[in-house]
């Protein structure tokens, strides 16, 4: 099993007898290391919450960045090899204000994952002899959360380039105790106010640390004020209701 | 630039029942600038002819005197006022002697005309700067907002408007017609000769 | 569409287009006697030398073909009109070429200017819809059709589809909107709009009979901000038929594109206009119907 694997997992574009593709595969086992990351979508709005791993006391923790804004009604949170996020961002942003330009309408959730999606695949592209312009496959997963006019939705992307609509969702490594914790709490009528609690129980229930406003990120997309980073006083606001 | 815009200015004449209507704006340009908006382009010939004179500025003085000189010397030596359907003929001559040298005026002229009965006949006419006379049935149009005139005016008039109907149609025309052209407006006079009187009205229209 | 222009130099010493002194200039230097420079007094053939000529040759990729198009909104219907005669300077090419065309259920667009590039820009601008439609599962809104003809005017900004766009339909709020275009892509929403041949003449009359301007009310009431179906397609008739009249390139025939929007009350007053037709299939979004009429052919 092992020799086989080690033959075909190099090549980014080269299936392995049994019809996989090791380094996409190993790309999604990448996120299983990065920090827990929760989205949860509501009638009212969708909530996105991180952990942020401080490593040490003498780190500038509001310098860790893993929620972002696409657009005015679009957001994203991240989990896995973080850099590599900065350039799926950058095309869904570039995305995002092409389609406004052209159509003069905000683009859809959906539109805009799939624009993401398809810059996953690109990996190993070349053209004739040129350098392809990107040699492995994102290791990184995305946590998509906007409005439009089918409502608030949440998409999740991963390495392979798959895109699913979620209610709930939860990636990185607490991810398998937090989904479950989440199938269990959530509901279809909940409210914002409820989803944002539900996002900072679940990732206290992973978290080594004690949760408190600098070790988490909370951000919210809704109808009114489109896409917002909470600020300390409003997390901390949040965290005090749990 | 064509010399028929340097000051610009239009003049349309409509026929109704037993009256007739003449107006004109009031500008005076040079080329884009506004001059004047008091500059007269119509001028009584006799008390039932009214003539408009659109085109060139100075051109207009200059004919507006040549016609009364020909117009005096006619009423002297014919002793009797001239017929409109003389006046547009003596026009039509005057112009066309400067046929290679023309003066850069499309006179637009309106008046009620004697009947053999008694009573009073419309007669509006028009001629190019070379004197081809149009004698037409319903409106006569000239000046730079001439093709606006024409689409206003074949949309807004009927046969038979009673004067004050006829008042009320012209003006709209000429009003509407001027608003979209930048070489037109700044007010409007209108005149309406009946059997027994001439109404004259001036405008206010947009100052833009 | 050819055109082509000699220009013959024929100063002696002037340089001829292969950059060399012509024959006759040469030999006339020093040598009055021997004029023709043969030696003999019979006229000489002219050297091959001299026919050199610079050429100038030139493709006009643009012709003017007439016609007028036409559009106003209502409360929640649209009506978008066009004349079909196409032109080309005093020769009628036909009495039958559409310029108004139903892009979706809720817009239509009317092309005038340059017959060949209205069509393209027409076909580009539905091959785009159909592009939206794949990438984004739903049609195109009124709005974004705008913008898209925008920036795919201005993407030809200094080779342009020599056309005026007039864009009509069904605003997603469920208004009536008209939006109209330079051919380089400057636009803005109106309530009426004429373009084309005879724009000068429809313009001023519907600005006089649709925005009421140089009109008072009556003491106590006031100017409706929208007029009904009827009224628009009654001034509509009459504008053609009056531009027909005065500008020999609109005449043969009248097209009136309808559109209305979900549950338009203006549906009762439509049915029953003399050979209309419908364009659409399902009754319950919105309905674009089509009104054809004569126009005279002199």
């Amino acid at each position: 099993m092992f020799l086989t694997r080690s033959e075909y997992d190099r090549g980014v574009n080269t299936f392995s007898p049994e019809g996989r593709l090791f380094q996409v595969e190993y790309a999604i086992e990448a996120i299983k290391l990065g920090s827990t990351t929760v989205g949860i979508r509501t009638p009212e709005g969708v909530v996105l919450a991180v952990e942020k791993r401080v490593q040490s006391p003498l780190l500038e923790s509001s310098s860790i960045e893993k929620i972002m804004e696409i657009d005015a009604h679009l957001g994203c949170a991240m989990s896995g090899l973080t850099a590599d996020a900065r350039t799926m961002i950058d095309h869904a942003r570039v995305t995002a204000q092409n389609h406004a330009f052209t159509y003069d309408e905000r683009i859809k959730v959906e539109s805009v994952t799939q624009a993401v999606c398809d810059l996953a695949l690109r990996f190993g592209e070349s053209v004739h002899d040129e350098e392809a312009m990107m040699s492995r496959p994102f290791g990184v997963a995305l946590l998509i959360a906007g409005i439009d006019e089918l409502g608030p939705q949440l998409f999740h992307t991963d390495p392979s380039g798959t895109f699913v609509r979620y209610d709930a969702k939860a990636i990185g490594s607490g991810s398998e105790a937090a989904q479950s914790e989440l199938q269990d709490k959530w509901h279809k009528q909940m409210t914002l106010r409820e989803a944002q609690v539900l996002t900072l129980r679940v990732l206290k229930q992973v978290m080594e640390e004690k949760l408190d406003q600098h070790n988490v990120q909370l951000a919210q997309v809704t109808p009114a004020k489109g896409f917002e980073i909470l600020d300390e006083t409003r997390l901390k606001e949040v965290i005090e209701v749990m | 630039m064509s010399i028929m815009e340097y000051n610009g200015g239009s003049v349309i004449a409509m026929v109704g029942k037993d009256c007739v209507a003449i107006a004109s704006d009031l500008r005076l340009g040079n080329q884009a600038l506004g001059i004047s908006s008091n500059f007269q382009k119509i001028f009584p010939v006799t008390d039932r002819i009214y003539l408009g004179l659109p085109g060139l500025a100075t051109d207009v003085t200059t004919l507006r005197e040549r016609f009364r000189f020909r117009v005096n010397m006619y009423t002297i030596k014919e002793e009797r006022e001239i017929e409109p359907e003389t006046f547009a003929h003596l026009v039509s001559s005057t112009l066309y002697e400067h046929r290679f040298g023309p003066y850069f005026i499309e006179p637009v002229m309106a008046g009620l005309s004697k009947t053999p009965t008694g009573g009073v006949k419309p007669f509006i006419a028009a001629t190019d700067l070379i004197g081809c006379l149009n004698f037409a049935k319903d409106f006569v149009v000239a000046g730079t907002a001439s093709s606006k005139l024409y689409g206003v005016a074949e949309g807004l008039w009927e046969p038979d408007l009673e004067p004050e109907d006829l008042f009320e149609t012209i003006s709209q025309t000429l009003l509407n017609a001027v608003d979209r052209d930048a070489f037109s407006g700044w007010g409007c006079i209108v005149h309406v000769i009946t059997k027994d009187k001439v109404v004259t009205r001036t405008l206010k229209g947009r100052m833009d | 569409m050819y055109q082509e222009s000699k220009k013959r130099e024929r100063t002696p010493g002037s340089w001829c287009g292969r950059g060399m002194v012509t024959v006759e200039a040469r030999f006339s230097k020093g040598a009055k006697a021997r004029s023709n420079g043969t030696g003999s007094e019979f006229p000489r053939m002219p050297a091959m030398i001299s026919l050199a000529q610079p050429q100038q040759r030139q493709f006009n990729p643009y012709s003017e073909n007439g016609g007028t198009i036409l559009a106003v909104a209502g409360a929640d219907f649209s009506v978008i009109a066009g004349d079909t005669r196409q032109s080309e300077g005093y020769s009628i090419q036909t009495r039958y070429a559409p310029k108004v065309f139903r892009l979706t259920d809720k817009a239509v667009l009317a092309v005038n200017g340059f017959a060949a590039d209205g069509n393209m820009f027409v076909k580009k601008v539905r091959q785009r819809l159909e592009w939206y439609r794949h990438a984004h599962a739903k049609d195109m809104p009124l709005r974004a059709i705008a913008r898209l003809i925008q920036t795919m005017l201005y993407a030809r900004r200094f080779f342009p589809f020599y056309v005026y766009n007039i864009l009509g339909g069904i605003e997603d709020d469920g208004t009536g909107a008209v939006y109209s275009f330079d051919p380089v892509g400057s636009y803005e929403r109106e309530a009426c709009r004429a373009a084309g041949a005879a724009q000068s003449l429809v313009q001023p009359f519907l600005d006089n009979q649709i925005y009421f301007k140089n009109q008072t009310p009556a003491p106590g009431t006031s100017h409706p901000v929208h007029l009904p179906l009827s009224t628009v397609l009654s001034l509509v008739i009459d504008s053609f038929t009056s531009a027909t009249e005065r500008h020999i390139e609109v005449g043969d025939g009248l097209e009136m594109y309808v559109v209305l929007a979900k549950g338009s009350t203006a549906l009762q007053s439509i049915v029953s206009v003399r050979g209309i037709q419908e364009m659409t299939t399902t009754e319950d979004g919105e309905r674009v119907f089509v009104i054809r009429r004569e126009l005279k052919k002199d």
